[in-house]
């Protein structure tokens, strides 16, 4: 039908920019313009863009330029990607000056261009309203995760007024050209990976603030390990991502969305405070953890205590049921893992259950409402978190029977009557993941 | 001799790294054990009867676990992943490389005599225990050590860049031309990883261009010539097999005309070190001719050529070793390998595609796992369970014979399988 031989990336010095540029130019072979303020931060982004996938040999696909060459940019590709700042004012006039360019075209009637948004929050139908009629059915949301090379969820998303035709092409370029694992979603707040991941974090850091005189932040990641089915801990991740983003995500859902977690995306007072200061994570050097390196060059992991509002050192905290499935875990006994921990009743083990059953649970409710098929949360969790996907973790668990009886056993009856829980149930199939690769044999 | 029948097995997903899942060895022995039990229709307990008439025994190949995990007695070590395994017969063979082939071949052996009619084959090694240049020092005890290995770095990209510069040598080929067809086979190798689901590099971005340029940032010279596209990657990673008498066949309930059979085999080994190599090898028309009959004696017991050959899976550990197995194999006379690259003859779509699985650059290459992961794969291609890298023939049928070559050192143990079906057609 069509082929993309040539790419502009809007927003291209930063980092989700440069490194969505590298997936254009490396796995679809496409020349890309890169666009910035500046053509120097233009030019640093290439710089960069190719190590995100290895080769050198896109380096000379990458051309970077300025705002001043939008116009030319824009009439030589044949997609037109931004990733600007997540602001509605930012987004907004950018697709108002895209949608100028096309409307005026080369010549007199304009010209129609693939345009993609990279929001990760932002409607997408809105987005669209600032194009004519004629471009916005060439208007779509494609949603990348961070870092592109080694998470290849991709998230599309089409409006009421999309090409359907072209909808579907994009979805198999994405796939078979990009090398994506593609959800098609609907154009809902935060989309499915985020709505998903974001209410387990945000419930998780819920927690932290509720067990604050337990310990809080650490008290909880010890809790919910990478022996949990993840790579890092659920408020290291915040820690990583950036508070003031999560925040964003969060507030986003709550304001937006009504589903029986409505609650549990209210982002705690504490972290409010910790914004206001500056402590964003990671990125600001201090946030939920702190790394401090003395003098000598020893290293000190700090977390930030809820309770008494400064930075102490992290606990070793040994919770029974957590050494017995690292244990387990170790030698590859995954069921003797998970019959530890569904056995165990202390109150760490029923959190961490609770809080495994909740997020399948939210899973497989997010699929009716803003997937596409009982695995498309599935795709977005393993290819987008590095998370133990829904489906394959009531396999973790032990099987569907084992899980619902779990789950009438140890879940709110609001949380099982307003999911329509029995119904979610009976849509259940086999995953196409592997859990056991997801669940790490690590505190 | 009884004829050995391939039950099938399972492979691990070479992408994990055990290591940072926190799980050792006994974690991949169970999920690759259960994995093959699940597949060919078995379980523990029938092991344990089987066991209670001598009737299994098990093999397990591994180059060097003493050095990437402190573990030795490898044969025993299969009783902490079942207690089915009590009392059976197993004992670790090693070959460096090839060590899951020479697993194969004591299992093979034991159906053949009548000993046994159930052999467990398991190549294993977890290698991302250390970093690339121990790694690299502890893979140099698959040469001379003494010689070759001791205080070099990356010994083994050094050898097999050697081999590269004999190759141009010795059939006077342009030096541009052969590199270019090196990258090329890079390519074809990772090209056809990305359509295997158990490839380590199924996710990696790979092209011509990037493999064909040498000596930049991310694609470093690391064996004279050669470049990091050229090597395969070390990774964890465990293949099982399972191989089976006629009598078992039968007790299976199975189609015995069209279970895979193991049709002829060979086994030859070179001179160790690489100068004596290639000066035994000055007068023969073949760069290593003692890969060259290893192939050769696998035809002949097979009673079979290169021409009914439909699928090869070769130990690709370099470009270099790939391009001179395509003349061991018969698919061209020694010195014509690149009219086989150049025509796409070797890629998944060709006439002769060589590692539809992605081969050891784009499957990965956990050494005592490879062997047996390419008999796996040869089952798969021969038995129509190679899904999405199913190869097919012109025809569209399946394939009915494939032909593996699996190598130690540097083609200094050569080991070969043919494997098929008796009946043409699927």
């Amino acid at each position: 039908m069509k082929s993309i031989k040539t790419v502009t990336v809007i927003g291209a010095n930063g980092t989700m920019g440069r490194n969505i540029a590298a997936i254009f130019a490396s796995f679809g072979g496409a020349r890309v313009y890169l666009i910035s303020r500046t053509t120097k931060k233009s030019e640093e982004a290439k710089e960069k863009a190719f190590m995100s996938v290895r080769a050198e040999c896109i380096r000379e696909k990458m051309i970077p330029r300025d705002y001043s060459s939008l116009e030319s940019c824009i009439f030589e590709s044949e997609l037109i990607f931004e990733a600007c700042a997540e602001k509605w004012e930012v987004k907004c006039d950018i697709h108002l000056k895209i949608a100028e360019i096309l409307r005026k075209g080369r010549t007199d009637g304009g010209i129609r261009r693939i345009v993609c948004s990279g929001t990760s929050g932002l409607s997408i139908t809105k987005l669209s309203a600032l194009y004519d009629e004629r471009q916005r059915s060439w208007f779509f949301g494609m949603h990348f995760f961070n870092p592109p090379y080694q998470m290849t969820l991709c998230e599309l998303i089409s409006t009421k007024y999309a090409n359907t035709e072209l909808f579907l092409w994009l979805c198999e370029y994405a796939k078979s050209v990009l090398g994506r694992s593609v959800v098609k979603v609907k154009d809902s707040p935060a989309f499915l990976g985020n709505r998903i991941g974001f209410q387990f974090i945000n419930e998780a850091i819920r927690m932290a603030e509720k067990f604050q005189y337990n310990g809080g932040i650490d008290y909880i990641d010890a809790i919910l390990g990478p022996f949990t089915g993840r790579a890092m801990a659920p408020l290291v991740t915040a820690n990583y991502v950036g508070l003031d983003v999560h925040k964003a995500i969060t507030d986003n859902l709550y304001e937006n969305t009504r589903d029986y977690a409505h609650s549990t995306f209210v982002v705690p007072q504490f972290v409010n405070r910790l914004i206001e200061k500056g402590n964003l994570g990671r990125k600001s050097g201090a946030g939920f953890y702190k790394t401090v390196v003395h003098d000598n060059g020893m290293k000190l992991h700090l977390v930030y205590d809820i309770q008494h509002g400064y930075y102490r050192e992290i606990m070793k905290y040994v919770f029974p049921f957590a050494e017995e499935m690292v244990g387990a875990l170790r030698v590859g006994d995954y069921a003797v893992a998970f019959q530890r921990l569904t056995a165990n009743h202390s109150r760490e083990a029923e959190i961490c259950c609770e809080l495994l059953l909740k997020y399948v649970v939210y899973g497989l409710k997010m699929v009716e409402f803003v997937g596409e098929g009982v695995h498309s949360a599935d795709d977005a969790m393993a290819a987008g978190f590095n998370w133990c996907p829904p489906l394959a973790m009531i396999e973790a668990f032990g099987g569907i029977e084992v899980f619902e009886e779990l789950c009438k056993e140890r879940l709110e009856s609001s949380v099982l009557k307003e999911s329509g829980f029995g119904n979610l149930i009976n849509h259940v199939e086999k995953s196409r993941y592997d859990y056991r690769r997801f669940i790490k044999a690590e505190r | 001799m009884n004829t050995v029948y391939v039950l099938g097995g399972a492979q691990s997903d070479f992408e994990r790294n055990w290591n940072k899942e926190g799980k050792n060895v006994i974690a991949l022995l169970k999920e690759v054990m259960e994995d093959g039990l699940r597949h060919v229709k078995l379980t523990f307990s029938d092991i344990e009867n089987l066991n209670k008439e001598n009737r299994v025994a098990c093999y397990v190949g591994n180059f060097i676990a003493e050095n990437y995990i402190q573990q030795g007695h490898l044969g025993a070590l299969l009783t902490e992943v079942h207690p089915a395994f009590y009392g059976v017969p197993s004992a670790r063979y090693e070959a460096a490389c090839a060590s899951g082939s020479v697993a194969l071949d004591a299992a093979c052996t034991k159906i053949k005599s009548g000993d046994y009619d159930l052999t467990v084959v398991v190549g294993w090694e977890l290698m991302k225990t250390v970093d690339g240049k121990t790694c690299g020092d502890i893979l140099g005890r698959a040469a001379y050590y003494e010689t070759e290995g001791r205080n070099v770095e990356f010994p083994f990209p050094k050898l097999f860049g050697k081999l590269a510069e004999e190759t141009i040598q010795k059939y006077g080929i342009d030096e541009q031309r052969y590199m270019d067809d090196l990258a090329k086979i890079a390519v074809i190798n990772y090209e056809n990883g990305r359509r295997n689901p158990l490839a380590q590099t199924r996710k990696w971005f790979m092209c011509y261009e990037q493999a064909s340029h040498r000596g930049t940032a991310t694609n470093g010279l690391i064996g004279r010539k050669l470049g990091i596209t050229d090597c395969s990657q070390v990774t964890d990673g465990a293949a099982v097999v399972f191989l089976a008498s006629e009598k078992m066949v039968e007790e299976l309930g199975l189609n015995k005309e069209r279970v895979p059979v193991v049709k002829g085999y060979g086994h030859r080994n070179a001179p160790m070190l690489f100068h004596k190599k290639m000066a035994d090898a000055a007068p023969s028309r073949y760069l290593l001719p003692w890969t060259r009959r290893a192939i050769l004696d696998a035809y002949e017991r097979a009673g079979l050529g290169a021409e009914d050959m439909d699928v090869f899976e070769t130990h690709d550990c370099f470009t270099s070793s790939e391009y001179a197995a395509i003349s061991a194999f018969g698919i061209t006379e020694p010195g014509k390998e690149f009219e086989a690259v150049e025509d796409g003859r070797i890629s998944f779509y060709g006439d002769r595609p060589v590692n539809p699985s992605g081969g050891l650059i784009g499957c990965g290459h956990p050494v005592g796992a490879s062997g047996c992961r390419m008999f796996l794969d040869l089952y798969k291609q021969v038995s129509g369970n190679a899904g999405s890298y199913q190869v097919k023939r012109a025809d569209g049928s399946i394939p009915q014979n494939g032909i593996m070559l699996n190598i130690g050192g540097t083609a200094t143990t050569n080991f070969v399988f043919v494997v098929g079906r008796k009946l043409a057609g699927a």
